[in-house]
Formats: C-alpha cells, sequence, structure tokens
C-alpha cells in the first residue's frame, strides 16, 4: 500500500529526464517510453521508499543507518561504485545486499536469527535500502579494485563460476551471456552483461514481474530458471535450485559482472522487462 | 511385520544402488538423513559436474586441445539408450506436446524446442539460437540420427549449447521417440 502511495507521488512529482540504452528501450512498452519521457521511472519509488527506511529504522540499540553515515546518505556516496570489495569488519567479500545486512546486524542490534528480522529484511527492506544506496552514487564511474587476497580470489571464482557448466541442461551463465549474446531465447534477447557493462542499471526496476530486482535476485533467478540440477528428472524436486542468498557464489559472480563493467557510469535504477 | 520391514530395506537398497548414476551416489545417503540446506543443495548441484561438463566448461565453451574428439563423440554415443519401440514412437500428439504445445503458445516444460528453434510456422515466439527445424521431415535426415541428437547432441557436436535432454533424464526414450515422430510426420505443421 505504502509502496503504491510512494509510486504515485513519485509519478506526480516526476525526476531527471531518463537517458536509457537504444536496446532496452525498444523492448519497453509505450506506456513506460511515455512516462519515461516525462521524467517518470517507477523505480524512484524503491528509492523513495529506500530513503524513508535509510532514516526510520531504529536497531535495539537505538541506531538508523543514518547515525553513522549522515543525513540523506551523504557519507554513502560513492560506496556502491566500488562493491563488492572487502570488509574488515565483516572479514568477507560483500555486496550491496550483505552489506546492508552485515551494518543492521553488527552496529544496529538486530539479532541475524531473529525471524522476524529476517522477514523484514528480506521482504521489506532489503530492495528498497540497496537500491537507494546504490543511487547515491549515481553519475559515478564504477570501480571496483581487486587489492585484497580475498577479492581476487572471488573474482578468479567468479570466473570459474560463470564458465562453470552444470545441471541438467550443461548450462553456464555464459552459454546464454558470452556465446549466444545478441541472439534470442524465443523473443527475449540475450545480452552480455560482461562485455557490454550492463552492471551500471543494476538494481533494476523489471516491469514484467512489476518488482525492483537488485543483482543478488537476478544471478539466484538465473540459476533457479534455467539450470536443472538433479539427473533423475522430476518437475517439482529438481526443477530448482538456488544458491542461498548472500552466498560467495552469488557475490563471486556478482565481483566478476562489475569489475568487468569498471569505467562506466551507474545509473540506478534501471529499467527492464 | 519385521519381515516386511525387512524386504522393504534390501529392496531399497537394491534399487539405490542400481540407480544411482556415479555422480550421485555421493548424495544419496545424506539427502535420507536430513533436509538438505540451500547451501547444501547447491553444493552438490555443483558437485555432480561430470567430467564432460567439466570439459567444455572454458571461456569457448568447446572441447578444449588436448582432447580426442572422436573419442568424446564415441563415450557420449555409448551413453544413449534406445526406447523398445524404435526410435520412432507412435504418439505423435505427445511429441508435438513435449516438442512445444501449440495451444500454450508452444511452451512445454520438457523438450521446450521452441525456446531455440523455430519449427510450427504458427508459433511465432520462437529462438533462433538453433536452426530452423521447419520442413525438417524433407531433408532426408535419418529419424535415428534425429533421436540421437535430441537424447545427447554431444555424440554429436561435443559441447554443443543444446542440452543433453536424454542424458540427463528429462525426456525419456519413449518421450524422445515420440518428438521424432512428430518431427519427421509428413502430416505434421513442421513439414507443411
Amino acid at each position: 500500500m505504502k509502496r503504491k502511495a510512494i509510486l504515485a507521488s513519485a509519478l506526480v512529482a516526476g525526476g531527471a529526464v531518463f537517458t536509457m540504452a537504444m536496446a532496452q528501450e525498444e523492448q519497453l512498452p509505450t506506456h513506460l517510453k511515455e512516462l519515461l519521457e516525462l521524467g517518470m521511472h517507477p523505480g524512484h519509488a524503491f528509492i523513495d521508499e529506500g530513503k524513508d527506511y535509510y532514516h526510520s529504522i531504529k536497531g535495539a540499540n537505538g541506531k538508523t543507518c543514518a547515525s553513522c553515515h549522515g543525513q540523506d546518505g551523504e557519507k554513502l556516496q560513492g560506496a556502491y561504485a566500488k562493491m563488492p570489495r572487502y570488509y574488515k569488519d565483516l572479514d568477507r567479500v560483500a555486496d550491496i545486499d550483505t552489506r546492508i545486512k552485515g551494518c543492521m546486524t553488527k552496529y544496529m542490534g538486530f539479532d541475524a536469527k531473529d525471524k522476524k528480522f529476517k522477514k523484514d529484511f528480506d521482504k521489506k527492506w532489503r530492495v528498497p535500502l540497496a537500491t537507494y544506496v546504490a543511487s547515491l552514487s549515481n553519475g559515478q564511474a564504477i570501480s571496483v579494485q581487486l587489492d585484497d587476497p580475498q577479492e581476487k580470489e572471488m573474482y578468479k571464482y567468479g570466473e570459474q563460476l560463470w564458465y562453470m557448466r552444470v545441471g541438467a541442461r550443461d548450462f553456464s551463465c555464459g552459454i546464454c551471456h558470452t556465446v549466444l549474446a545478441g541472439k534470442r531465447i524465443r523473443l527475449q534477447g540475450l545480452p552480455d552483461p560482461v562485455k557490454n557493462k550492463l552492471y551500471t542499471h543494476w538494481p533494476a526496476y523489471r516491469f514484467g514481474s512489476d518488482r525492483m530486482w537488485t543483482m543478488e535476485d537476478r544471478v539466484r533467478s538465473c540459476f533457479k530458471a534455467y539450470f536443472l540440477y538433479t539427473k533423475q528428472w522430476d518437475e517439482k524436486k529438481d526443477w530448482v535450485k538456488k544458491p542461498p542468498a548472500h552466498s560467495d557464489w552469488v557475490i563471486a559472480l556478482e565481483l566478476y559482472m562489475k569489475h568487468a563493467a569498471n569505467g562506466a557510469t551507474i545509473e540506478v535504477p534501471g529499467l527492464l522487462r | 511385520m519385521k519381515k516386511f520391514l525387512f524386504t522393504g530395506v534390501i529392496l531399497g537398497t537394491g534399487l539405490l544402488v542400481a540407480c544411482q548414476p556415479a555422480a550421485q551416489q555421493a548424495e544419496a545417503p545424506k539427502a535420507e538423513e536430513k533436509k538438505l540446506s540451500a547451501k547444501e543443495k547447491f553444493e552438490i548441484a555443483l558437485a555432480n559436474q561430470d567430467k564432460y561438463q567439466k570439459a567444455c566448461s572454458n571461456p569457448n565453451q568447446l572441447v578444449p586441445e588436448g582432447i580426442d574428439l572422436e573419442t568424446f563423440k564415441k563415450e557420449m554415443l555409448a551413453t544413449v539408450k534406445f526406447p523398445e519401440g524404435g526410435v520412432v514412437g507412435k504418439d505423435i500428439a505427445k511429441g508435438e506436446k513435449l516438442f512445444g504445445d501449440p495451444k500454450k503458445g508452444g511452451k512445454s516444460r520438457r523438450g521446450n524446442c521452441y525456446a531455440c528453434h523455430c519449427g510450427d510456422p504458427q508459433i511465432i515466439a520462437c529462438g533462433n539460437i538453433g536452426p530452423s527445424l521447419r520442413g525438417y521431415g524433407k531433408r532426408g535426415i535419418d529419424p535415428k540420427d534425429t533421436y540421437i541428437r535430441i537424447y545427447n547432441s554431444w555424440a554429436v557436436n561435443p559441447c554443443s549449447v543444446m542440452p543433453r535432454l536424454g542424458y540427463h533424464g528429462v525426456l525419456k526414450p519413449e518421450e524422445i521417440a515420440d518428438i521424432v515422430a512428430y518431427m519427421h510426420d509428413p502430416n505434421s505443421p513442421l513439414n507443411k
């Protein structure tokens, strides 16, 4: 309900005119094209919602995101351009979803095992917050550095995973997004996120499912939809196996793709089918 | 009662040993002990990668140098199991459904051929990854070769992007035979 209200206000308020890549624009339905021409973007509702959470969510110790990162995220500008990267306090390479969860459990006093927190984080807070924080780096160039040995290792693993053919369909990420890039699965074009630096517009609003997706959602959903894992085929049981959220597998792939997008300008939120 | 249980156990173990492909043996006992976590499931999924998939897992997604193509093909061909009734099945309507149900816009969660191939001219939403299959039955292709290609495309074209549908059990031999029948039938919309 709230999201709808925000969406409406965002649409009324309008925003900067959005320039999108031609290839994407061609896929957009007419009403969305018109909205974009008026400077309205459905994803902006998520930014507003995230900004709201950024200032309002209080942990057990009374801290909000703003307590550490400043009013309106002033200390977070450009942070997303360097993610995923190694964080000393978390002692791991983290992407934006993982970093935000780490902040909430480590510094705001949320209990990572608390069921209500888990639900709130996954279903309500994660995507808007990630979108908001990402949008604070708009206009900046992606600059993922592989300085830390853990980052280097993760990058290598990400590249390996990209080309790793597994499952009952013998697919890898690279089959569709490197080898077959430019072709169509049915009528859906296959982009090459590595060569074309498509990480710039993630998190993205996907009008097909009417949802905002972070790259974690995208990667996990790819595994869910296109890889089948067990050899004994059973449509219900064997269809879906996706890597857990915040797992190294997901982050490694994100790191691989985002490193490839180095130098390109961040433009969040994206708009996709 | 005890006897019944006992037979059950024996039967169960026998089935397990007989049916498990080598790659899955590690997974079977675990699955019975407890419900697996998402992490464990994914680990198993990655560990299930077979040696042929491993060979194809390089940036070119092709057979790397040092692996003999002919041996690769021969080994893949050896995995192809043929149905008792021959490679051309009888149930053409079923074959069509598995290929892509025209009533559902050519969709099918099994064969899903239209994802990559065009076929029935009525189905416009077809991919351009594989060659068009329009008029396939008129090309003089041996149905046996069609069957092998669907069962295990790597027996013909190693590391091809086409899934090895029979090899992985996504389609049963009889089901592939029905698809072959649909593709070669002169009255099929593919060949009209």
